[in-house]
């Protein structure tokens, strides 16, 4: 059986309450794909809940788990964690019984043992093991605070609960804030949330910030210190720039009075421009960005008028949503045959679009079985995303996932600029 | 408090080891987990998921499929797959997941045999033990279903047991099958590695079994048993640099670490030393001699070391000793560190 694909006209005309079964994971089985481990393999590349944990300046990390839930952690060591983590390993018993809850202050308190300087937290990492024996973890990090005097805090790694409303990586963005505490918020600061990492230094939101008074950009990615985490809670407002950040800035404006506004990354130029106008009236700021935006759109007309109307394949291991990039792309006068994506409720919105500008191109899911099967039956000209890239290995292409996070025009601009670096290098 | 690493990332589990076994065989193998533990497999202890297909897929467990124990729904699934991949077996891996809420792994077998017309075959690892637990059950699962026909013995063939990447590193089996050929052997064959069910349905034509890893003991004991094939225990394939650099140590107190029969290969060549060698896996108490040790902590292992002056093992390892003074010499163990980099 060839892998299963769907147009996107047909898959707007079935409505996102009718999903084809092949596009909804908690249907069958998943593929791990070689081209999606990182999805399916948290903390084994970017940031999944082990490594976000760690998000914290100066903190640690206790993996209370069987063995077989941080082996892949040995990967992190390679980014110079290895002083950073620590494991309880769990036996059979202990899995069953849950009497190891009653050692973890005990190895909370070894561990500390080891550092060379208290640590300014531990994190405890737990995983679908205490998902299912309902552990209260709060309890266990007082006990933990009691026995050895320094902040504890939990990081769930529940991949049981990877669907739900609160999916692991929300709960872990709730838990890197989580230390702040209230102080005196100062009118010129504010904080950027969503990522793990900073956005790319050049990006245009620094600047439209400052033009409008802000002084102080807080971003966690950036916090050398633990004291420069501690001053986020100055920040007047917040700016949640990946949905999964929402729970965390519900919890910092009920807990330390920070309101936010939720921006999205868009591609399209004209959406960021409205967006931009959008966040101007929030914060009573004329934010212009007419020469970002006029830097981007030749960026892109450019690349258009050299290379053409390129056919390129767009994956979802990549810093952008999936089916908006390709709306971009599409709107922006190149073809895209093919979507290896997630479908969710939230980006049916843009296949809509995509349905009436592109009904013909065909969506893939990574996590189908039947990806075992996937053969390219189309003509690629290049391929953005590093599952895109596996599935293609002899067409050129950019993986477009770098930790320096793209964002607005700036976003826009990198991915033309690589692209065009990628489909030279080839020619050349 | 020995089951804290302080120093170490864990080592590769059983479930990875199970996976390693099957890889090759032609089934459809599934980890009954919720994601994370397949991750972990395939992007981590499989070095060959990125140069060999193989039909290996995760449950997609959510939390109320495994609060409710919905096993009808995992077969459901599990049969789903089989119309859309073409398989001779199916395979239910265990991880922490059915362990708490204690699966009936007979009662899926069952079930999936009937729903789907293919064996199945179950492991009921829980991702608490070492890898080499799960080879010995996938070892032993597999010959048991599959090894059941008495063919005649073919003289000059022999059969390796144990050669997974998780012991030796080797996503082929050319390296094992040339040294085994330079020793006489005319047909060499690995099973799992570069081979497929076949050869565990003919495992009687067998003339020997080498087993190069303990988790291979059980199983060769099994058809030893049931066809009479004899069996030895070696380790043909040691790196050349590593037993370049072993043989050319002289009255030297080695400690040498490695999976029990790997480690027992390289004493047998460091012949001007005294030599010990200790593991975190399984030793079998037939292959060991005096001052032989398991190890079963970083503070047993750091203790240890300093009764030593040359250390023999992975490189990982070395920060667990922090301590230790003397000469290191790699010996690689790709469930320990997951690196191949001297392949």
């Amino acid at each position: 059986m060839n892998a299963y694909s769907i147009t996107a006209k047909e898959l707007a005309a079935r409505g996102f309450e009718n999903l084809p079964e092949e596009l909804s994971s908690a249907k069958h089985m998943i593929y791990s794909s070689p081209a999606t481990l990182d999805y399916n393999s948290p903390g084994a590349k970017g940031f999944g809940v082990k490594r976000a944990g760690l998000a914290i300046p100066g903190s640690v990390m206790l993996l209370v788990a069987p063995g077989c839930c941080g082996r892949n952690t040995a990967l992190l060591n390679e980014l110079g964690y290895s002083e950073r983590f620590f494991y309880l390993l769990l036996d059979d018993t202990d899995i069953v019984t849950g009497r190891y809850l009653k050692k973890i202050p005990q190895a909370c308190a070894e561990l500390l043992e080891e550092c060379d300087t208290p640590p300014s937290a531990v994190v405890i990492c737990i995983t679908c093991v205490d998902a299912l024996l309902g552990t209260d973890m709060e309890r266990v990090c007082r006990a933990c605070e009691d026995k050895t005097g320094v902040a504890t805090i939990p990081a769930y790694m529940y991949a049981l609960t990877r669907e739900k409303r609160l999916p692991p990586m929300a709960m872990v963005r709730q838990s890197v804030y989580s230390l702040l505490k209230p102080q005196k918020r100062v009118s010129t600061a504010c904080n950027l949330l969503g990522f793990f990492s900073p956005l790319e230094d050049g990006c245009e939101l620094y600047a439209l910030l400052k033009s409008a008074g802000i002084k102080t950009v807080g971003e966690i990615g950036r916090c050398k210190t633990f004291a420069e985490y501690e001053s986020l809670s100055k920040a007047n407002f917040n700016l949640v720039l990946n949905a999964e950040a929402r729970y965390a800035a519900q919890d910092m404006q009920e807990r330390l009075g920070i309101p936010f506004i939720e921006l999205t990354r868009l591609y399209r130029l004209n959406k960021i421009r409205n967006q931009y106008r959008l966040l101007g009236q929030a914060i009573g700021a004329n934010l212009d960005d007419i020469a970002a935006y006029q830097s981007a759109l030749e960026t892109v007309e450019r690349f258009r008028e050299r290379y053409g109307a390129l056919r390129i394949a767009v994956g979802e291991c990549l810093n952008a949503d999936s089916f908006e990039l390709a709306l971009a792309l599409t709107e922006y006068g190149f073809a895209v045959p093919e979507i290896y994506g997630t479908v969710g409720e939230r980006n049916f919105v843009f296949i809509k679009k995509l349905a009436e500008v592109s009904p013909d191109t065909r969506i893939y899911s990574n996590l189908s079985p039947t990806m075992l099967n996937y053969r390219c039956e189309c003509a690629l000209d290049a391929v953005i995303g590093n599952d895109a890239m596996y599935y293609h290995k002899d067409v050129r292409g950019i993986g477009f996932q770098e930790e320096a996070q793209p964002f607005g025009y700036r976003g826009v601009e990198l991915l033309f600029t690589q692209l065009d670096a990628a489909l030279q290098e080839v020619s050349a | 408090m020995s089951n804290l690493l302080r120093f170490l990332s864990p080592l590769a589990p059983d479930d990875s080891g199970v996976c390693g076994v099957l890889y090759e065989l032609g089934g459809i193998t599934v980890i009954c987990d919720a994601g994370g533990c397949a991750g972990n497999v395939c992007g981590f202890d499989e070095p060959r998921w990125h140069e060999k297909q193989s039909a290996l897929f995760s449950a997609g467990l959510r939390d109320m499929d495994a609060i409710l124990g919905r096993d009808e729904l995992l077969i459901s699934k599990l049969a789903k797959i089989t119309e859309q991949v073409s398989a001779e077996f199916t395979a239910i891996v265990g991880t922490p997941v059915p362990a708490v809420i204690a699966t009936d792994y007979t009662a899926l077998k069952r079930m999936a045999e009937r729903k789907t017309g293919l064996p199945c075959i179950t492991v009921e690892t829980d991702g608490t033990r070492g890898y080499d637990f799960g080879e010995r059950l996938a070892y032993a699962r597999i010959f048991r279903e599959f090894a059941a026909e008495s063919y005649p013995v073919r003289t000059g063939k022999i059969g390796v047991l144990g050669a997974t990447p998780l012991n030796t590193g080797l996503t082929r089996a050319e390296t094992l099958i040339a040294k085994l050929k330079q020793k006489g052997w005319q047909d060499v064959v690995c099973f799992g590695l570069d081979s497929g069910l076949d050869e565990i349905r003919r495992a009687s034509e067998y003339e020997q079994l080498l087993v190069i890893a303990p988790s291979g003991l059980k199983a060769a004991e099994y058809l030893h048993e049931k066809f009479g094939t004899p069996f030895a225990v070696g380790y043909p394939c040691l790196p050349d640099d590593v037993t370049a650099q072993a043989q050319a140590l002289s009255g030297k107190r080695v400690l040498i670490i490695h999976e029990q029969f790997a480690a027992n290969a390289l004493r047998n060549i460091v012949t001007n030393c005294t030599a010990d060698c200790a593991t975190w896996f399984m030793q079998d108490t037939r292959y060991t001699q005096d001052g032989d040790f398991r190890i079963t902590g970083e503070e047993q292992l750091r203790e240890a070391a300093s009764r030593y002056d040359v250390i023999v093992a992975d490189r990982m390892l070395r920060r667990a000793v922090r301590g230790f003074s003397g000469e290191w010499i790699d010996f690689p163990h790709y469930a320990v560190s997951g690196s191949a980099e001297w392949l």
